[in-house]
């Protein structure tokens, strides 16, 4: 790996690779370049999960022609489909380096920070939404009860915006969330549960379902679990898979037509949360 | 190939906001700090932040940040340079403590300034000025 990324620096392949390296015994993302090249040497994998990818839209942003190479989970990858087709990123300007990734249902090993499931208390999973659950478990719930743990989580929102902030996917110049007229910035509780349902919203035809909100929030609202029921009614309605499809998703405000068509309604399951 | 080179640094620090002391990693491009990320291996905040945290690059940044100092003349603010402004103080200060005594003075320093600059200033108002009257906007 540390080999390749030396050869693409020096050909000019690439401008610039995305890393980890370790900083006083922190993993730590790092910009290697062609001036300072001995530092591939110190090219790691690193078992924390930073979104590299956004930090390439940063750069991208000051040259959009600078020739980006980044360590790529299969997270990354997914999040780096996403900037393609919304324009952020020019797939022709990056080179990734596939790396072993985060366990899920598919994957049983993997060298990530998601790996191991965070512990719940009982009090959590008496009266709030389990971490860990999965979207299937929600179901066993009725509805007016799904609610009510809802808000349980929703509730204890410190309104850090981490969630918004970490998000690979979230490049918009004016946020919702920082709307006067739709969610308002200064009190404190959010709009509940408008803050958290516009965000979900949209998430639609975006999330990746990296879990990089989950981690970074503070109060460990199970955000994942939420955005992944909103992946899935994307999926029902429109057959839409984010991050894997190559179309624009449903929801693209750019362009000037609808690049997918709705499933026969029928078989749409559209229950709520 | 290029003629101007892109910097991209990740530079570790820690928030200076309060006294938890909460990991933070800016990612400074060009020469300018365009976000703060929290740092995941940090045994503080392991990867979350509140959001004055995240909003640390913001005051650098910052078009109301004061880059020389200001000396109110009647009524209005003027722009001056350092020798100037500290002398006017250093006189000020010494024409106050005169009449009213050392206790008359008080020094609340900042969390957007360092640790060692914090020290200096406690140590200005207890040697210097000769009062004990320090406080910090970080103590929790």
């Amino acid at each position: 790996m540390n080999n390749e990324v030396k050869t693409w620096l020096e050909d000019g392949t690439i401008d610039i690779f995305l890393g980890y390296k370790e900083v006083d015994h922190h993993p730590l993302p790092h910009c290697f370049t062609k001036e300072r090249l001995d530092e591939v040497e110190d090219l790691m994998l690193s078992p924390a999960r930073y979104s590299l990818e956004k930090i390439a839209t940063h750069l991208a942003e000051e040259d959009p022609d600078i020739k980006i190479g980044m360590l790529a989970r299969d997270c990354n990858g997914r999040a780096l489909n996403v900037l393609y087709l919304w324009n952020q990123l020019n797939p022709d300007n990056v080179r990734t380096v596939n790396v072993n990734c985060c366990p899920s249902r598919l994957k049983e090993h993997g060298d990530c920070s998601y790996l191991e499931p965070e512990i719940v208390g009982a009090y959590k999973k008496q009266v709030g939404v389990d971490n860990n659950m999965r979207l299937e478990d929600m179901e066993v719930y009725g509805e007016t009860e799904r609610l009510d743990r809802w808000m349980y989580e929703f509730q204890k929102c410190i309104k850090c915006y981490g969630c918004r902030n970490i998000c690979p996917v979230c490049f918009c110049k004016e946020c919702s969330l920082e709307h006067d007229e739709l969610v308002g910035t200064g009190p404190l509780l959010p709009d509940m549960p408008v803050f958290h349902l516009v965000r979900a919203v949209h998430m639609a035809g975006r999330c990746i379902d990296c879990g990089l909100c989950e981690a970074a929030c503070p109060m460990d609202i199970p955000l994942r679990l939420l955005y992944q029921k909103v992946s899935q009614i994307v999926m029902d309605l429109f057959d839409y898979e984010t991050g894997t499809s190559a179309e624009q998703p449903p929801f693209s405000i750019l362009g000037d037509k609808v690049t997918l068509e709705p499933k026969p309604i029928e078989f749409a399951k559209t229950d709520s949360l | 190939m290029k003629e101007s080179e892109m910097e991209c640094k990740l530079v570790p620090s820690v928030c200076s906001y309060c006294g938890t002391g909460c990991g933070i990693l800016f990612e400074v491009i060009n020469g300018k700090i365009v976000s703060t990320l929290p740092m995941k291996t940090h045994p503080v905040n392991e990867g979350k932040l509140c959001i004055k945290g995240w909003n640390l690059h913001e005051h650098v940044n910052s078009f109301m940040r004061l880059k020389q100092p200001l000396v109110k003349t009647f009524g209005r603010f003027i722009k001056t340079d350092w020798d100037e402004a500290i002398q006017l103080t250093a006189d000020r200060f010494r024409e106050i403590i005169e009449k009213h005594g050392p206790d008359s003075i008080g020094v609340l320093v900042s969390a957007k300034i360092t640790n060692e600059e914090n020290y200096l200033a406690q140590k200005f108002a207890r040697a210097v000025i000769g009062t004990n009257n320090v406080d910090h906007c970080a103590r929790l």
